[in-house]
């Protein structure tokens, strides 16, 4: 820009056609700003949103103008002092969330101006030019913080000018992708890769179903360019790049899928099993599912099924279920294992693993999906998730979806959505009641409803007008994509309905919810309805050892999934909110640690919950979709648990220590936004 | 302050309005806030003086507000909204054993009580009715244009309709034929039937003190509920006494001691005013913040002094500035989307280049789709002006009523 060019005089901001110019406009935006930001400062607290909205203002008329960002970064060191984020959820810096950042920036209203001048305030804390005792993030922390906003926001690091881009950044796009030019100017791309392959590779480890976030970061990643990039780095992206695309040397020189079917017809035998065993270990490797699989599985199932367990990736166990049901098998592959639909295949594979198929039930279900006629909504739903237009059915993704979730009962995740519980039932029933599963799924596709009985009546998800969710987030897999809805109403009918009793609804609303597998005992540390007090901690800890611990519980292991709630915080140890997680497992990891093995619905790579609480996801024998905790670490995030009082062991016996020990985490932890009794 | 050490009486502010708690806190003016309950959190959490307060409810415990208020050392309660006037009535006649004066700002609730009143006083007012129903409307509708002795063939004259109890613009339409009123909905009943009155309209805002003028600001409309400036341009201006003189016989019909009002005239070109309407509560339009940039004093401050009896009269001659001696216009242009869906804020550059452009808080809609409007809604954002000449500060809002500063990427819905 011609910022040089306008400096000196004093120039009324108008050049020789009568248009302002770029400079001049921002010099008078920039005058405007400090006359704002002034005001601002010398209002009182009760006062600043009256001063607020000019600053928002002009802060929006500088990111749109050229030249306009570096300006307003030039007064970001003031902004935390003058109040601008004064009464909103921005106004701790230390508390800021990096996942939450994406959101707000492509949102509409005020927010994503409100949300860009806390990244220049972050970025002013980062490069040193706020006083130490003027904000309450360090320096450190302002760095992270903005690399890890960085990894998350890549398609704004390195925008591809596809129209699906265009779309998804949101209104602000434009100035969206001038921030984050300044962030990686000033904190700079070194760290990165790195980082963001971290992220991959923690997500791939817990095998999400719904792989579309993945493969974004995966394509993302590869924008990154070379020269920013350690080789050791870019080997280990490369590993998932392939997958996602084209694992075999034959479909990365076909990468056409018709051209690259035409080229298989061709192959012979031992050709067509050198591609299949390929496919298999990429997948087996990483999760991800090339759209070249589901072509090569096609072919296979027609021209040399004997291949299809080594297409799949099928150990002993799986090839003696897809002997058993062979037929089955082909239809399915058939109807749903499509290039839209290829993570279906890693589904498949599972379920054959588990020899779901075997089970009537299952078998007859999926068989009804097939030919299901589908309410017109559920129908568009499906569709309207698609990448693009490519003939395939809802009933295809309907029954690839089934498979995926039955096949990996762990990979369900929540999406960006508050519907834990629901991605928790899913998963629950997805290992245990299959059955169950696909006739609500049927249910909710044809009828547009779901039924669930509670303390002797039946509700109807159709009569119940919202649940927690206002708007369902679509980035969900097929099955979550139409439970969830039902689910969710469902939910909160119910803790509705014990809204007013004296304890915690969960107690009654779990086991009605979730289905006769989980126990009726149920312990909370909140001694109120409104759950502001914790009471009588120690007895809900011993009580979780009497129950969970094998040293006090006189050896019951875990037989169906746990519902249990959590209070999460985040990497200081501030309290964030509840959450709910399902406890899968106790037992000692390869290290010879106790731990307790749980899914997590919300699916999230690098998790920290703080004070060294930093739940893990592979490498302490946990089962691909299991996160694991040492066990007395889980035990200081853990509020409410269910327990069957007839399988309690010897409370009395846990040592004081352990007991003490736990509650000063809570205490220091959590704990600090609750008051104690 | 100019009180000089005087405890001033504390004064209540009803309604929840930042602005005006500022404006007395800023000046050192105790204050206490009423408010209604949702707005407790805010209060508590900035230790703000207040009183929680339904004041959509009226039942037996009404009285209740004012013993809180005398309780608490309140002498005087001033209205921020139009739906708190009959409170504060309610509160200062208790406070001043005055039954009567509540009665008073009932009329201020009540558009035809109001009209009829102006009129028992030899106040010029249109034609007017009440009307319970459509059938009314109708009957009213041709009788005026049967009095203007209208053809059938001729252009009917239209009639105005507005609601007894809202404030400024809400709900206000137009009846220009009988499809007019075939669409009007049950729940707008009954309201205020009036005449269309000739000339150009405008607002003044009246700081009454012992029942004397103490600042006659007149505000311009250059279209009403779209467009208007502080002070008005020199044509108008130069019509002051007039203006004044209608003032004083509203204030003398209405029996209005102290506080503002906010009366609407309409002004023909051989002086005649014709009175539209009059408020008791801070008016709408952004006008109060136009009179404090035009004049340089908080009209918040000044409504307050001028409500309290004990002001003393150097104390409102120290603050209130000489009506004739204005810094600058300051106007200010309310913008509503023209299409149904809106997606984008266009700001044109030439605008913020202008230099009587000031600001603007025209931001992009959370939803895109616009809210259907009955008579006239709340304006999406304003875009503020200020300069020293009232002709070019008309031209700038006339130039800019014209610019659709909400649009669409999509391509408009029809």
């Amino acid at each position: 820009m011609s910022g040089s060019t306008t400096e000196g005089g004093a120039s009324l901001g108008r050049d020789a056609g009568g248009e302002p110019s770029a400079a001049s406009v921002v010099e008078r935006l920039l005058s405007r700003l400090d006359a704002a930001l002034e005001h601002l400062a010398e209002a009182k607290p009760f006062a600043k949103s009256i001063y607020q909205t000019d600053v928002f203002q002009i802060a929006e008329a500088l990111m749109n103008a050229e030249g306009g960002l570096d300006a307003l970064y030039s007064r970001a060191h003031r902004f935390d002092a003058a109040g601008v984020f004064e009464g909103g959820p921005w106004l701790d810096a230390s508390k800021l969330q990096p996942p939450l950042v994406e959101g707000s920036l492509k949102a509409r209203g005020v927010y994503p101006v409100v949300e860009t001048l806390s990244e220049l305030r972050v970025l002013a804390i980062a490069r040193g030019r706020v006083e130490a005792g003027a904000t309450t993030m360090s320096r450190e922390d302002a760095v992270e913080f903005l690399q890890d906003v960085m990894a998350l926001n890549l398609e704004f690091i390195f925008p591809a000018d596809t129209e699906e881009e265009r779309i998804s950044g949101g209104p602000h796009r434009a100035s969206n992708i001038r921030l984050f030019g300044l962030i990686a100017r000033e904190i700079g791309l070194r760290s990165l890769l790195a980082d963001v392959v971290d992220e991959i590779e923690q997500i791939s480890a817990q095998r999400p179903i719904n792989c579309a976030r993945l493969t974004r970061m995966v394509d993302m990643a590869t924008r990154i360019p070379a020269d920013a990039v350690e080789p050791a780095v870019a080997e280990r992206l490369q590993v998932f790049a392939s997958a996602a695309h084209a694992p075999t040397p034959l479909s990365v020189e076909l990468s056409d899928l018709a051209a690259y079917r035409q080229a298989l017809k061709d192959c012979d035998a031992a050709k067509l099993d050198a591609e299949a065993r390929m496919f298999a270990d990429s997948i087996n490797e990483t999760g991800l599912v090339a759209p070249h699989h589901a072509v090569l599985v096609r072919r296979v199932c027609a021209q040399a099924p004997e291949l299809l367990g080594v297409a799949l990736g099928l150990g002993a166990q799986g090839r003696a279920e897809l002997e058993a049901q062979q037929e089955l098998v082909l239809r399915l592959c058939k109807v749903a294992i499509l290039p839209a639909t290829a993570q279906a295949i890693y589904g498949l594979a599972g379920v054959l693993k588990r020899a779901m198929l075997s089970r009537s039930e299952v078998a007859a279900g999926l068989q009804r999906l097939v030919s299901l006629d589908l309410q017109s909504d559920v129908r568009r739903t499906l569709l309207a998730r698609r990448a693009h237009r490519d003939g395939v059915t809802a009933n295809a993704l309907l029954v690839a979806g089934a498979l995926s979730v039955l096949g990996r009962p762990l990979g369900v995740g929540q999406g960006n959505n508050p519907t834990c519980q629901a991605a928790r039932g899913i998963s629950l029933w997805s290992q245990h009641a299959p059955g169950y599963l696909l006739e609500m799924l049927i249910s909710a596709a044809r009828d547009g409803l779901v039924e669930k009985d509670f303390e002797g009546e039946r509700l109807k998800s159709s009569d119940i007008e919202h649940g927690l969710v206002l708007r369902l987030d679509t980035d969900l897999d097929p099955v979550s994509l139409v439970l969830v809805p039902h689910l969710d109403r469902l939910y909160s009918l119910m803790m509705k309905r014990v809204a007013t009793r004296s304890e915690d609804g969960h107690k009654w609303v779990n086991p009605a919810f979730y289905g006769r597998w989980v126990p009726h005992g149920f312990a909370s540390v909140f001694a109120d309805v409104a759950q502001t007090t914790v009471a009588e901690h120690d007895d809900f800890v011993r009580r979780f050892y009497a129950t969970h611990h094998p040293a006090y519980n006189e050896g019951h292991d875990l037989m169906y999934p746990n519902p249990v709630g959590l209070c999460i915080t985040n990497a200081r140890g501030d309290y964030l909110g509840p959450h709910a997680v399902s406890l899968l497992r106790v037992g000692e990891d390869p290290h010879g640690a106790l731990r307790v093995y749980f899914f997590n619905p919300n699916n999230e790579g690098r998790q920290d919950w703080g004070h060294g609480v930093r739940p893990s996801i592979r490498g302490n024998g946990e089962s691909e979709g299991e996160s694991s905790l040492p066990f007395h670490q889980m035990v200081t995030r853990l509020y409410a648990f269910h327990y069957n009082p007839y399988e309690e062991g010897d409370a009395f016996a846990v040592p004081p220590e352990t007991l003490q020990e736990v509650e000063q985490a809570a205490r220091g932890s959590w704990g600090r936004a609750f008051s104690w009794r | 302050m100019s009180n000089n050490g005087k405890q001033a009486p504390r004064t209540a502010l009803l309604g929840f309005c930042i602005p005006a708690m500022e404006a007395l806190d800023k000046v050192g003016r105790p204050f206490l806030a009423v408010v209604p309950p949702e707005f407790e959190a805010y209060m508590q959490e900035h230790d703000i003086a207040h009183v929680l307060w339904d004041f959509s409810r009226v039942n037996e415990t009404s009285m209740q507000l004012s013993k809180t208020l005398q309780e608490r050392g309140v002498e005087v309660a001033v209205p921020l909204f139009e739906e708190t006037v009959e409170w504060a009535g309610a509160v200062n006649g208790f406070l001043r054993d005055d039954p009567r004066l509540f009665t008073r700002y009932l009329l201020f609730r009540d558009k035809a009580m109001m009209k009829r009143r102006a009129q028992m006083y030899g106040i010029r007012v249109g034609v007017f009715e009440e009307a319970d129903n459509r059938e009314d409307v109708s009957r009213f509708f041709k009788r005026v244009n049967k009095a203007l002795s209208k053809l059938d063939s001729d252009v009917a004259d239209p009639v105005h309709l507005k609601p007894l109890a809202a404030a400024g613009c809400v709900g206000h339409r137009f009846i220009r034929s009988e499809q007019d009123i075939a669409v009007l909905q049950d729940d707008e009943f009954p309201c205020l039937l009036e005449t269309h009155l000739d000339g150009q309209e405008f607002s003044c805002e009246v700081f009454i003190h012992d029942s004397k003028i103490r600042f006659l600001n007149i505000t311009e409309y250059v279209h009403l509920g779209h467009s208007n400036f502080v002070p008005a341009s020199p044509s108008l201006e130069e019509r002051r006494p007039y203006v004044r003189k209608a003032v004083e016989e509203l204030i003398d019909a209405f029996g209005i001691q102290y506080g503002m009002i906010h009366p609407e005239f309409f002004i023909t070109s051989d002086n005649k005013i014709n009175f539209g309407e009059v408020a008791a509560r801070v008016p709408g339009g952004h006008i109060f913040e136009l009179i404090e940039k035009a004049y340089g004093f908080s009209p918040f401050v000044a409504f307050a002094m001028c409500s309290d009896p004990a002001t003393t009269d150097e104390e409102l001659a120290a603050y209130l500035p000489d009506e004739r001696q204005h810094k600058d216009y300051a106007g200010c242009l309310m913008v509503y989307p023209r299409q149904k869906i809106v997606t984008r804020v266009d700001v044109p550059d030439r605008l913020i280049a202008d230099d009587y452009y000031e600001k603007h808080a025209l931001f992009q809609p959370v939803t895109p789709k616009v809210a259907e409007r009955a008579g006239f809604g709340d304006h999406y954002g304003t875009v503020y002006f200020r300069g020293d000449n009232s002709a070019r500060m008309r031209d700038l809002l006339l130039e800019y009523e014209q610019v659709d500063f909400y649009t669409s990427d999509a391509p408009a819905a029809s």
